[in-house]
């Protein structure tokens, strides 16, 4: 049976989440693999977010912010890119492909950018196999 | 974990009427949905939002005892405050319920039904799964100043103002340059009826400054505005260089647009040619009663070239909606004021819409105008500047679209219809005030049909050119519906805001600090004989970073708790493996 990745997506709310129903209102087409978690900032992804995700058999996740500067908050993007790149560390050495965690900047008006997004990083997932973490976890019943 | 009374869940699944149902397998969804524990009921129906709909769910939290509600439909952005609001109603803490994005999120952005349905069921198992874990929160209630804060003194911005003042309630009216009248300040006559712009724009000055409720800003500009829907507050710097401290409850944003540069237009001689104008350069000539050339001539033979820098994916997508009609005023007005000349009307499209405007291109078309088609995508005029002795200065070489015939038209004086752009500092007010500036930077509305004021930033409204070009009457008829909205806002003397702000666990803080070092509006602070962190929830505006910061989980952000978001995680995966 073909690969049909899982990828749970933390979409800002003012920025990416408004990006993404547009791609909806506009009808453009993409991959149906993403299951999109919506919080009010990016700043809010806790890492905890992520490992769950992961945990729970995820083979990707994407968190999604406002583009820098234009945060609704300020600056929580700012916050959660530095997260997100001690994320990267931290999963690579816990065995999970580095490339199964993206962060992109999307933009109230970037409904076209968020549907190409979820096409690109759905076949980069394919391409990658299924995340076997889940399965490390159980089997060694941690 | 606190303590839960046992949950008992109903879940709605919405046609939308085709939307939906079309492409997710609604009857399916609700069937395995069903299954789940907790959940009490499971329903679909053609459109939720409607009253029978919101009917439904009022009647099953009475029937079932209900404790939580999970409609699956369109984005939350759209209806979850329309199915907060039935719970409300039906006795309901309005946090206890969650919505499921299978519209936007799904049945309109795939084309596979199986998939689509899959992902409808998972984004419901995740929503039933969140929902367990929410809790009611109090409504908070905030004062409303009266005072409005109008940015921009155009039309719309006075029109604004006046609608505001005229209500009795005090206005604040920024204006960036020294006069009020914005763009129609450059205007002859108006379009479609041909009144004097001056005329109407006289009087609504001379009401705005006079008016006792509306005091002027000249030179200001906008820099940061804090606080939330009812109390803002901003510093502004006028031309005398003193600061000074304003506090209002709304907003009002009329910013307007610009005209297009003419000159990036390469092949129109723009900046070159010193007889190609602008429309907006041409205006301020019909102002002067004298239609001459550069050189003090009567020109013989005049063109009106449209949509420059208009419906043209190399300038702008959008069509800036006036120029065609004011194409035709000027059409008009050149017949009346040179009997004899020759008048050529290069279009690509013409677009006479609204109220009177058809009816005026069809009085223009009686009265010799030759109207010429060109296609504005693919082959541009091109205007050069003859050479000859004895040719007329310019010639204008294009393809007429209709006969496919290769034509030249000799020119004195060639008008460029510009269109319409957003201001180069636009970014700067979406900021200043908080909200989003779409694709073509226009302000963004928090509901194109539904809100076409509002913002998504409670108290913040948009109305004429910066939400998008736009004629005169449209322009006034946004501003006083936005006056209207603030109005309504103020006569309620209070409104609910968002209670969705941070919360500190004094038990688990360990008193690190590092929620203060991210909070961008230092609303915590340290309390020292307690040694714990303090949120003050009045300036808090629930971002969650500190949440996500805190290393012992002492922070909740309240509605978006770690509890609620790991809940639906585990739901939605849960299902997806299920589903495999």
């Amino acid at each position: 049976m073909e690969f049909n990745p899982t990828i749970v997506a933390f979409l800002c709310n003012w920025c990416s989440y408004t990006g993404a129903d547009l791609a909806g209102t506009s009808r453009m087409k993409y991959k149906p693999n993403v299951r999109v978690i919506r919080v009010m900032c990016s700043g809010r992804v806790d890492p905890t977010f992520v490992y769950k995700s992961f945990r729970e058999g995820a083979d990707g996740v994407l968190i999604c912010g406002c583009h820098p500067g234009d945060c609704h908050y300020q600056e929580g993007n700012y916050k959660c890119l530095r997260r997100f790149k001690l994320m990267k560390k931290y999963i690579t050495q816990m065995g999970i492909e580095p490339a199964r965690l993206h962060l992109e900047w999307i933009s109230a008006s970037e409904g076209k950018q968020f549907a190409e997004l979820i096409d690109s990083m759905t076949a980069r997932i394919k391409e990658l196999g299924p995340s076997k973490i889940k399965t490390v976890v159980e089997t060694l019943a941690i | 974990m606190r303590s839960m009374e046992e949950a008992r869940i109903g879940v709605y699944v919405c046609w939308c009427g085709n939307n939906i149902a079309k492409m997710v397998d609604v009857e399916l969804v609700t069937e395995l949905i069903g299954k789940l524990p907790h959940v009490v009921v499971s329903k679909n129906y053609k459109y939720m939002c409607s009253d029978p709909g919101q009917e439904l769910i009022a009647e099953d939290i009475l029937e079932h005892n209900l404790n939580r509600v999970v409609v699956a439909a369109c984005s939350p952005r759209i209806h979850e405050l329309t199915f907060r609001k039935v719970l409300e109603k039906s006795g309901l803490n309005p946090y206890l319920f969650e919505m499921a994005n299978i519209r936007e999120q799904d049945s309109w952005v795939h084309d596979n039904r199986e998939a689509a349905t899959r992902k409808a069921v998972e984004l419901v198992a995740g929503a039933i799964s969140r929902v367990q874990y929410h809790e009611p929160l109090d409504k908070r209630s905030v004062g409303i100043n009266p005072a409005t804060l109008v940015i921009g003194g155009g039309v719309a911005g006075m029109s604004a103002a006046l609608e505001v003042a005229n209500a009795g309630r005090e206005v604040y009216l920024l204006e960036k340059t020294e006069q009020l009248g914005g763009m129609v300040s450059h205007f002859d006559l108006t379009f479609p009826y041909l009144y004097d712009a001056d005329k109407m724009l006289e009087v609504m000055i001379r009401r705005t400054i006079n008016h006792p409720h509306i005091k002027v800003f000249y030179n200001t500009t906008i820099s940061e505005v804090h606080g939330y829907i009812g109390n803002f507050e901003t510093t502004i710097q006028s031309d005398s260089n003193q600061e000074q401290t304003l506090t209002f409850g709304n907003i009002i944003v009329a910013t307007g647009l610009r005209p297009f540069d003419a000159s990036r237009v390469g092949q129109y001689g723009y900046g070159r040619l010193p007889n190609v104008i602008t429309s907006v350069e041409f205006e301020d000539l019909l102002r002067t009663g004298q239609v001459r050339t550069k050189e003090g001539n009567i020109p013989q033979n005049i063109a009106i070239i449209h949509c420059v820098g208009s419906r043209n994916t190399e300038f702008h997508e959008y069509c800036s909606r006036t120029c065609c009609q004011v194409a035709l005023k000027f059409a008009n007005q050149l017949r009346s004021l040179l009997p004899d000349s020759n008048i050529y009307d290069l279009y690509a499209d013409m677009r006479a819409f609204g109220k009177g405007c058809e009816e005026l291109y069809t009085a223009t078309s009686k009265k010799e105008i030759i109207f010429m088609m060109f296609d504005q995508q693919h082959e541009l005029p091109q205007i050069i500047k003859s050479v000859a002795p004895g040719d007329p200065p310019m010639l204008i070489f294009f393809r007429e679209k209709i006969s496919g015939l290769g034509l030249e038209i000799p020119a004195d004086m060639i008008i460029l219809m510009v269109g319409m752009e957003a201001h180069p500092d636009v970014k700067d007010i979406a900021h200043a005030v908080g909200i989003s500036i779409c694709s073509n930077a226009f302000f963004i509305e928090k509901h194109p049909k539904l809100d076409p004021v509002a913002t998504t930033t409670s108290g913040v409204y948009i109305v004429g050119n910066c939400q998008g070009p736009k004629g005169i009457p449209d322009s006034v008829a946004q501003a006083k519906a936005a006056a209207a909205r603030v109005l309504a806002t103020i006569n309620q003397g209070s409104v609910h805001v968002e209670v969705t702000t941070a919360e500190v666990n004094e038990t688990l803080c360990c008193g690190c600090q590092t929620c203060i070092m991210v909070c961008p509006y230092t609303a915590i602070h340290y309390d020292r004989e307690k040694k714990v962190s303090v949120v003050n929830e009045v300036l808090c505006k629930g971002c969650g970073t500190c949440g996500s910061t805190c290393p012992t989980g002492a922070i909740r952000s309240k509605h978006f708790t770690d509890q609620q978001i790991l809940s639906q995680i585990d739901g939605l995966m849960k299902m997806a493996l299920k589903i495999e």
